[in-house]
């Protein structure tokens, strides 16, 4: 006898089999067609295009796991065992029906590969879902949600897994092949079945099983299981948007302003819990948790543009306040962690646009602060004229406009400009140029403010203007080469202008070709143990780790240990995304900015050095009231390097 | 109910928030000189707020007077954006300079023109000459009830429902329309603005009345000035800090007759 | 056209300062024009402070009475000074610029057909033609203005501290009973209830005397307490003490005394910050305080930038001696 298998032995009324499958076949494309109706009129005038790279990506994300296995071992390997198990059975019966009906080719050798490859797909799945339901369940980590949908989905897909191999093991204790131990795991159990129950029972057990299997395909766009589908377009999606280094929150016109990829991370979002966990303002115990946005912005375009409404009928969208929108930070650590690339703070920066044009739920501070930023250039003082005041008595030469020759332009930014202790950047830096002989100037009073706050508080139209009036000064003033002190001047020049008609670094970038040139030799040794805290819009968002830790290891006797939280992982200190001019009523149980300070003494280093005026106001801050004065010291690496060329 | 037609009064001013050091006094020509860009008085903005939330419930017609010599519409149609409907500039160089009693008189000819109203809202005071009369006058004027500092304003049953700021804590007050409230700042800030929503205004073309002295009975011997007799800064403007040195005796002394001084 | 009538302000029965200091105000104007001062006392049961009143060396105290008068009705206030005035034709009037004077003057001003000015820092007679000049803060303080205005009576509400109070003496006034003639109709805002409330609002202080990170121990803003007590015994406002962010952090006080960008945001009359260093977040509550003290062990500290006023000391030594000379 040839190896082989019938897929109906013993069953009758097959047509109704059918009928099933159709349904639920049925039910899948409805579901499937829905969110692509739904993905189309939220985003009208996405435009998708083929790209082999973005395709190449997609791909390596999809079948390595690699955006799951980022960060969570553990959760890679559950994921990885429930996807191939998945595949494979997938796979496999789909070659059990074109064996059945089209081409009988699972014979003899073929088919006890595939049955032993089915055995493993079985195997993989259920250890699989087994490890995922002990740690949702029994380890309880934290950032795993336990809804209705959490619990029915793996227990279904487990039912299945389990019936499978059951009825395997009914049909081998009936049959008895001669090749029947191939089936390794149904050949054990099938020794302890009779085959007189097992002829009997096998019919039933069979429709079971192929109900749980045709009604799971029929759930997948009704769960969470829509990710399967979801993530690989999100993949793709992502991959082949026209995107600057990191993610942008490209300026948009409130009302059309989702691109595809936008959307399709929304629907493939399965709730892991990754970015809450990333989240500095979660972690610090506010009330906001970017996975419930995630799904509440979700929710919320569902609601406008799908025919049937919400479709995920097992998990009840938790009402959510507009209060939300105004915790994050764009610090972009959820995008990092993210394994379908959502990036929370983009959604969140919609809303805020929504917020901002409809007018009621901006917060009074930021109410006044964008009325400053728009009638005084700044968020911080009601005059533009103290704007140059850091260079008082410092001979700084002051650009002029429609200056023939274009020179570094230094642009030292708001915060750098006005708050006491954020100067001394400015004045570092400065101190730094002239002792290299770099020729550059300032603009002083007539500096403008490159818009980043309105930007990130939604206020897009504010942004626009913002930009628009600094293209036009920097065209009057002949700039063409721009350092700014900033991360966040950096990044939106760089990234969010709709166009850069100038060059522009980061300060950092600067001291690391001086130093490359051998211009700038740091000599004096600076004796200390340091730590580096990346800003969020120099490292993620811009991916700069390397350059100042660069420029801080160039300097003798300095000795440079790592938080836990660095690079990529970096923690943010609370100040971007608008935050700094929030008020109190947003506070959790700790200030993000004390977590890191006090991570940052855990390293027993000395000083702590950052590189963006926003980090070193709030980390400053957080020094002192954590009480960590006298014991440890926050600087700006200019403060540093200066130290190591003076005299 | 009928939806209440309200009629807000908001002056166009130089930011009152601007520092010190931006505004300047010219003695000679009796002139302060104020380098911050025009805004809209701060409690006209709450006034404008507390008609918003009014119309929000009920429904209606908020109708916004400005008046002055020369008022400007790229600030005052903030205040379509925020949710007025209507917009009356009430322009004229006679306007220039008039004293309370006057601007009340002009205001209320203005209303008189619009015939159908329910509530006046004005701010408590402007935030320039900070006199907090002109609301006062102008319900004497209209011969309707006037209720001051409101912090809270609801319209029931055909009477307004007040809640008015007292030195205890504050008053719930009631009176028949149509009636005149005068607005504080805890009625809350006015409705953020968007840039985008106020450049979109400003491109669309928009009929704004204006109206002059003619259009509102040309009355000019009722128009008196302010008579401005001097102008001074005051006693020390500039921020230069004085630094009170001497024994710790010594500067407790001076520092004694500064603060004394304040009264 | 023969007097100047003054309105008295009480509270619980208790003489208002202010009035006092109208009182003095009117009497030395009433000297220059060789005219008498007399007072108003509005209410419905006015005998005993009238009779108190009547011991400041006035000409005459009216004792304007009525039951609709019980209480502050503005509605009937105005209509009963408007019977009075147009009574006795009064050549000026004044008001503090109090909660009161600020909603009757207005109105009485109106129905008389005269102009008011309101919050005058200071009053004198013109001697050419014996007109009130009216001197007034405007944009906030920013420019002091001298005014003059038409129709009589001559109107003006003046800030407190204008005028010293007034002494009493010995010899009584005469007290004149006026039964207004008032009737419910002129009642068109009813009252419904008071709630009286009971928060700290920065903003409504007249000096606000803040302590930051430099006070080192909680109980040594029992110095600035004493401090805020010793002002406002010497200038009669309104003191209230505020802090910087570090002192709510510490529990010490209160998130509603905190001053700057997630604080309260003021302008108080004066702002003495005591050991206070001047971050820009603490700054943007406070810098437009009309007059600002600082007073910190460091002279280069960024607070000293923005004072018009500075002491370099520790407060330590230098409150305890300050609330020596304020109270000798
Ligand atoms: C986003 C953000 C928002 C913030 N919001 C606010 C806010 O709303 N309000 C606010 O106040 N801060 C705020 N801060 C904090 C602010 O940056 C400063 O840290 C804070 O204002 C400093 O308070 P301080 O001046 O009391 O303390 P310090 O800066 O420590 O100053 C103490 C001062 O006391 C002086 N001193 C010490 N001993 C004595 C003595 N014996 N006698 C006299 N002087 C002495 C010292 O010389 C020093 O100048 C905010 C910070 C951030 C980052
Ligand atoms: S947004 Fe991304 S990281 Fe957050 S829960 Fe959804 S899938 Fe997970
Ligand atoms: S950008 Fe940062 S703060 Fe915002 S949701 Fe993501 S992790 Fe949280």
């Amino acid at each position: 006898m040839t190896p082989q298998r019938a897929m109906f032995w013993k069953i009758e009324d097959v047509w109704l089999f059918y009928v099933i499958a159709f349904i639920a076949l049925g039910l899948f494309t409805v579901g499937v067609a829905i969110h692509i109706f739904v993905w189309r009129k939220s985003a009208p005038h996405g435009k998708t295009s083929f790209s082999w790279p973005a395709l190449k990506h997609s791909l390596m994300d999809i079948f390595l796991g690699l955006r799951v296995f980022k960060g969570d071992i553990p959760a890679g390997i559950a994921h990885f065992l429930i996807f191939w198990g998945f595949v494979i059975l997938t796979i496999g019966t789909t070659l059990l029906v074109v064996d059945d009906h089209l081409y009988h080719f699972l014979l003899g050798r073929n088919h006890l590969v595939f049955e032993v490859s089915m055995e493993i797909g079985g195997l993989f799945l259920s250890a699989g879902i087994i490890w995922a339901l002990v740690r949702r369940y029994i380890q309880r980590v934290p950032r795993l949600e336990h809804r209705l949908e959490d619990a029915i989905v793996p227990l279904w897909l487990l039912a299945a897994a389990f019936s499978g191999f059951l009825l395997e093991a009914l049909r081998l204790a009936a049959q008895r092949p001669p090749w029947g131990n191939w089936s390794f795991i149904g050949w054990a159990i099938a020794g302890w079945i009779p085959q007189g129950v097992a002829e009997s029972v096998y019919p039933d057990l069979w429709w079971g099983h192929a109900l749980l299997c045709l009604g799971f395909i029929a759930i997948i766009p009704y769960t969470k299981l829509f990710h399967v589908i979801g993530a690989p377009a999100a993949y793709y999606l992502h991959h082949s948007e026209e995107k600057s280094a990191g993610a942008s929150l490209a300026p948009m016109e409130p009302g059309d302003s989702l691109n595809p990829a936008d959307v399709a991370v929304l629907d493939a979002c399965m709730r892991c819990g990754r970015c809450v966990q990333a989240c500095p303002s979660n972690g610090a115990g506010e009330p906001f948790s970017p996975r419930d946005f995630v799904q509440a912005a979700r929710h919320s375009l569902w609601l406008e543009h799908s025919p049937a409404g919400d479709i995920r009928f097992l998990s009840k969208q938790r009402p959510i306040e507009d209060k939300a929108a105004w915790y994050c930070t764009t610090c972009a650590a959820c995008l990092e962690v993210c394994p379908v690339y959502g990036a929370t703070f983009e959604a969140i920066a919609r809303k805020r646009a929504s917020l901002v044009e409809e007018g009621k739920g901006v917060p009074d501070l930021m109410n006044q602060t964008l009325e400053r930023l728009f009638n005084y250039d700044n968020p911080w003082v009601s005059s533009k004229r103290e704007r140059g005041a850091w260079a008082k008595g410092l001979d700084i030469p002051v650009l002029k406009a429609d200056g023939k020759e274009s020179q570094l332009c230094y642009f030292a930014g708001c915060t750098t400009s006005f708050d006491a202790r954020a100067q001394e950047i400015a004045k570092a830096f400065c101190g730094i140029l002239k002792h290299t002989g770099v020729s550059f100037g300032i603009m002083a009073d007539k500096e403008p403010c490159c818009g980043d706050i309105a930007r990130v508080t939604g206020e897009l139209g504010l942004f626009q203007e913002k930009m628009e009036n600094c293209l036009e000064l920097f065209d009057k003033y002949s700039i063409k080469d721009v350092v700014t002190s900033s991360p966040h001047c950096f990044h939106t020049f760089l990234n969010e202008y709709s166009q850069t008609p100038f060059r522009v670094r980061h300060y950092s970038s600067v001291l690391k070709e001086l130093m490359a040139e051998g211009r700038l030799k740091p000599k004096n040794p600076v004796n200390s143990t340091v730590t580096y805290h990346d800003p969020c819009y120099l490292g993620r968002h811009n991916r700069n780790f390397e350059e100042p830790r660069e420029v801080i290891g160039s300097i003798p006797g300095i000795k440079l240990v790592e938080m836990s939280h660095h690079g990529s992982e970096s923690l943010c200190c609370g100040g971007g995304g608008g935050r700094m001019w929030q008020g109190t009523d947003l506070r959790g149980e700790a200030r993000m900015s004390e977590i890191r300070i006090r991570e940052a003494r855990e390293t027993g280093a000395d000083i702590l050095i950052t590189t963006c005026p926003l980090c070193l106001v709030m980390l400053e801050d957080a020094l002192k009231t954590v009480g960590l004065e006298g014991k440890m010291k926050v600087m700006d690496l200019n403060e540093l390097v200066l130290q190591s060329i003076e005299q | 109910m009928k939806e209440p037609q309200i009629i807000v009064c908001a002056k166009q001013i130089p930011d009152p928030e601007a520092p010190f050091s931006n505004v300047t006094v010219n003695v000679e020509k009796k002139q302060v000189l104020v380098d911050a860009p025009d805004v809209i008085s701060p409690y006209d903005e709450n006034a404008l707020e507390a008609a918003i939330r009014i119309k929000e419930e009920l429904g209606g017609k908020i109708t916004v007077l400005s008046m002055g010599r020369k008022v400007s519409d790229t600030v005052l149609r903030k205040t379509i954006a925020a949710g007025a409907d209507a917009l009356i500039l009430l322009e004229d160089p006679l306007f220039e300079g008039l004293e309370s009693n006057s601007v009340a008189y002009v205001l209320s000819c203005a209303i008189k023109k619009i015939v159908a109203y329910d509530l006046v809202l004005t701010g408590r005071q402007a935030g320039d000459w900070d006199s907090g009369q002109v609301g006062l006058i102008l319900a004497e004027m209209l011969d309707i009830p006037c209720i001051s500092m409101a912090r809270s304003i609801k319209i029931h049953d055909g009477a307004v429902v007040v809640e008015k700021t007292v030195p205890v804590g504050y008053e719930v007050v009631e009176a028949g329309l149509p009636a005149l409230v005068t607005v504080s700042n805890e009625v809350g800030e006015l409705r953020y603005v968007a840039r985008s929503k106020m450049l979109g205004l400003l491109r669309r073309p928009m009929p704004i009345p204006k109206w002059g002295l003619k259009d509102l009975g040309d009355n000019a011997e009722r128009l008196k000035k302010v008579q401005l007799m001097e102008l001074a800064p005051p006693a020390d403007m500039g921020r230069a800090c004085t630094i009170i040195e001497g024994s710790t005796d010594e500067q407790a002394a001076r520092l004694a007759a500064v603060l004394k001084e304040l009264r | 056209m023969s007097e100047i009538l003054l309105l008295v302000e009480s509270k619980d029965g208790v003489l208002d300062k202010k009035t006092l200091e109208l009182i003095r105000g009117a009497s030395g104007l009433g000297k220059e024009l060789g005219i008498g001062a007399s007072a108003v006392v509005v209410g419905n049961q006015t005998a005993q402070l009238a009779e108190e009143v009547a011991s400041f060396g006035l000409a005459k105290v009216y004792k304007l009475e009525h039951p609709l008068l019980e209480g502050f009705k503005p509605d009937a206030w105005v209509g009963a000074l408007e019977w009075l005035c147009k009574q006795i034709a009064p050549r000026i009037v004044l008001m503090s610029h109090s909660f009161v004077g600020k909603e009757v003057a207005p109105r009485l001003a109106c129905r008389l057909n005269t102009e008011l000015t309101t919050d005058c820092l200071a009053l004198k007679i013109d001697p050419n033609d014996g007109a009130l000049v009216r001197t007034k803060p405007i944009y906030g303080g920013n420019a002091i203005a001298a005014l003059r205005c038409e129709g009589l009576p001559q109107m003006v509400t003046v800030r407190k501290n204008a005028f010293e109070p007034a002494e009493q003496v010995t010899a009584k006034s005469d007290i004149f009973d006026m039964a207004p003639a008032i009737d419910e109709s002129i009642l068109r805002v009813k009252s419904i209830k008071t709630v009286p409330e009971q928060v700290v609002e920065l903003d409504k202080a007249n000096v606000v005397i803040s302590g930051g990170r430099g006070i080192v121990d909680k109980d040594d803003f029992q110095m600035l307490t004493d401090l805020a007590a010793a002002i406002s015994k010497a200038l009669g406002n309104v003191v209230m003490i505020g802090c910087s962010r570090p002192v709510v952090d510490k529990c010490w006080m209160t998130s509603d005394r905190q001053v700057g960008l997630t604080g309260t945001i003021i302008a108080p009359d004066a702002y003495v910050a005591v050991g206070i260093s001047g971050a820009i977040q603490h700054l943007v509550g406070m810098i437009r305080s009309k007059k600002i003290v600082a007073i910190n062990t460091d002279p280069s500290c960024n607070m000293f930038k923005v004072a018009d006023y500075g002491v370099v000391a520790d407060y330590k030594d230098l409150i305890p001696a300050l609330l020596k000379k304020l109270e000798g």
